[in-house]
């Protein structure tokens, strides 16, 4: 099955050189979309300073893209309401430039702005990152700045104290506002060159991550009269640039989107005599001719097409290349004037299904399955009624070999996928055993899902439903949310008594002994003879101590009881003691 | 048998006249509190031990006040006096008495 593949080149950044390495891709519309998306959250989250609004209006002036109305006047009035003369030069470089690109009406500075700024660029106090700032904004302000030689010494022994690359990168951008007296930067660049780390011989970047790259690769580029990178050196920089594409914050969208910039326009950048460069714009000149010099599929290193040249697309910059190819992964290498690169492509081509065959077939092959041919999009005309005894049998026909071929059985949101065995001769064939498959009864849809890394037109499609009734019943759902069913506390029950007549009888005979007792005690002859006032008091207490553990037993608490009892147990200690030491000296004589 | 009716009735009559009257009284109590105990008992072979502390908290103050009474009627019997020799009758029955309110604080706390 031969496809037309369209290969769009503007689409692909390509970094012509006629000894490097090139490298793919650039700052694609959705990368754009992606930073636009954060620098207008910038625009949005204003706090009280001034860098916010200002990543946000700069980035959208580079990427050449207006800001919303509504988003100018808020920012306008936000700046206007925080803005100081005396705030850092940073702050005021920010403000001031947010101000310019912003169009906004009247006059942000005064007087005493300028003031500052000048006492800022005179100080020797002063971090590179200052002067700079202000030298910035002054430029801004189209005010000359006073004194180069002074300012470039400052920061010639600023330097010499912090060479951090923070440092330098403010320094480099400094110099290049100085005119001629910045040039003493240029013994400084080699230095500042040999300091970028190479990551695995593919990326260039700084220590210190995007903003210092950022930072030093614009403070590069802005010097005047200097050639301080290589051609590789700048591809492995932008390389660097590119794996940044989907940085998060304001901040660091701003730095990307300014080293990308400057890397497009300077003169070194490989992107100059490509295509497109690295923001995505077509160059004003393209070369030509552009050649496809050979086509490899990748597989089996098998030369498909070589020397074709490319004819001229919808604009200037687009170029066409016809693939009639069989679909895979192929190679191709391009020449456009004097250069050349590599790319690789992916050839589509749709796929399609000579027959599939569905049904049940018995689990010990007695029988022969009982299969039905479908057509795509058609469904089976009734359910599948299947029992544990039963495989379910798919079998189907395409085209050419895939990777991808499943059958998945879903029911809400329970699914199983079985994987289609790749027969002889493109035939697939999956056979599923019921019993040991499914966890229980139900009814299932079957889903082909059929697909290909160079297939043009996956496919899922429903086939029917089964119903499988395996004498296992579905489980109850259980709903992970909601009341959970209430608990019920339930007590031990009272185990059952016997009849009152029962109680009462037994009640009755375990009082019958006291009579027992009394009636024994009258006929040995008991008597109160030594029952005298003394001993009332000892009497009463012993009453009281009874009807205390009576009361414990009605209602009382051990606590209450006891505070009862101590004193009426004392008090009947005391009586008794008496009476009976009484008693006994009575008997004593 | 005739012997064993002579024994009894020799028994009895010994008692009658040779025990004194305190060690009748204590007897007769002993007496009320064994059938007492006895009868709470068969309650709980026929009917059931429901409500077990109950039941419990009766038959155990039953056995525990026979043992009281047993061991004040040893301090009181005036044919042990010399192995009481310190302590006299009423000093008996204050312990007596003392030991039947904890007793019973604790039979009052079980019986629920």
């Amino acid at each position: 099955m031969f496809s037309r593949f369209v290969f769009l080149l503007a689409l692909v950044t390509v970094y012509f050189s006629t000894t490097h390495a090139s490298i793919g891709g650039y700052i694609c519309p959705s990368d754009k979309k992606k930073l636009f998306a954060v620098l207008v959250k910038a625009l949005i989250n204003e706090e009280g300073d001034f860098s916010t609004p200002y990543y946000g209006v700069k980035g959208f002036k580079l990427l050449n893209e207006q800001l919303p109305t509504v988003l100018v006047k808020d920012n306008c009035a936000h700046i206007k309401q925080f803005y100081k003369p005396d705030s850092s030069p940073e702050e005021n470089f920010q403000a001031l430039t947010a101000w310019n690109l912003l169009g906004c009406t009247g006059k942000l500075q005064t007087d005493a702005t300028v003031t500052h700024l000048r006492t800022i660029l005179e100080n020797t106090k002063a971090s590179t990152a200052e002067i700079r700032y202000a030298a910035e904004a002054l430029k801004l302000l189209n005010i000359a700045i006073p004194n180069g030689q002074k300012v470039a010494q400052i920061i010639q022994s600023r330097l010499k104290e912090d060479d951090s690359l923070q440092s330098l990168g403010h320094a480099l951008h400094a110099a290049a506002l100085l005119g001629t007296a910045g040039n003493f930067i240029l013994d400084r660049i080699e230095e500042v060159v040999v300091q970028a780390d190479e990551v695995d011989g593919k990326l260039l970047q700084w220590e210190g991550g995007l903003t210092t790259t950022s930072l030093l690769i614009t403070g590069l580029l802005r010097i005047p009269g200097a050639r301080p990178l290589t051609a590789e050196q700048a591809e492995k920089l932008a390389a660097y640039l590119l794996t940044r594409r989907t940085v998060q914050t304001s901040k660091g969208a701003l730095a990307l989107i300014e080293a990308a910039t400057s890397l497009a326009v300077s003169d070194v950048t490989p992107v100059s005599i490509s295509i497109i460069d690295i923001l995505g714009r077509p160059l004003k000149t393209p070369p030509s001719p552009v050649v496809a010099q050979s086509a490899t599929r990748i597989t089996d290193d098998v030369v498909v097409l070589s020397k074709q040249p490319l004819s001229p697309g919808a604009n200037p910059v687009e170029f066409v290349l016809p693939l009639r190819l069989e679909p895979g992964q192929y190679r191709i290498a391009l020449s456009a004037g004097t250069h050349s690169t590599t790319l690789t492509v992916r050839v589509l081509g749709p796929v399609t299904i000579e027959w599939v065959q569905i049904g049940l077939s018995d689990a010990d092959g007695s029988a022969a399955p009982r299969l039905t041919k479908l057509q795509h999009p058609s469904k089976l005309p009734a359910a599948l009624h299947a029992d544990s005894s039963q495989h379910l049998t798919l079998k189907l026909s395409i085209s050419r070999v895939i990777h991808q071929a499943f059958l998945r059985l879903y029911s809400g949101k329970k699914e199983i996928i079985f994987v289609a065995e790749p027969d002889s001769s493109k035939l697939y064939k999956i056979d599923v055993n019921l019993a040991s498959e499914l966890a229980h009864s139900g009814t299932f849809e079957m889903e082909l899902i059929l697909g290909d890394s160079v297939m043009s037109n996956p496919l899922r499609w429903t086939l029917g439903t089964l119903e499988a009734n395996l004498n296992i019943a579905e489980p109850q759902k259980k709903s992970v949310r909601g009341p959970k069913p209430e608990i019920k506390h339930l007590f031990r029950p009272a185990e059952k008594r016997p009849p009152e007549a029962v109680s009462l009888l037994f009640t009755g005979l375990t009082a019958a002994p006291l009579v027992l007792l009394l009636i024994l005690w009258l006929k040995i002859g008991i008597n109160f003879g030594n029952f005298t006032t003394l001993s009332i008091p000892f009497h009463l207490g012993f009453g009281g101590i009874l009807y205390l553990f009576a009361l414990f037993w009605w209602k009382l608490d051990m606590f209450t009881t006891c505070a009862w009892l101590i004193p009426i147990g004392g008090f009947t200690f005391l009586a008794g003691q008496k009476l009976l030491s009484q008693i006994a000296k009575q008997k004593k004589p | 048998m005739p012997q064993i009716g002579s024994v009894i009735s020799k028994f009895y009559t010994e008692y009658n006249t040779k025990t004194p009257k305190k060690l009748k009284v204590i007897d007769a109590y002993l007496l009320y509190i064994l059938l007492t105990g006895i009868v709470q008992f068969v309650y709980c072979c026929l009917v059931g031990t429901f409500p077990f502390n109950s039941f419990l908290s009766g038959f155990i103050s039953c056995v525990s006040s026979f043992v009281l009474a047993v061991c004040l009627r040893l301090q009181v019997n005036p044919e042990n006096k010399s192995q009481f020799s310190g302590i006299s009758p009423e000093r008996g029955f204050a312990d007596f008495i003392f030991a039947h309110v904890v007793l019973h604080l604790v039979v009052m706390n079980f019986i629920g």
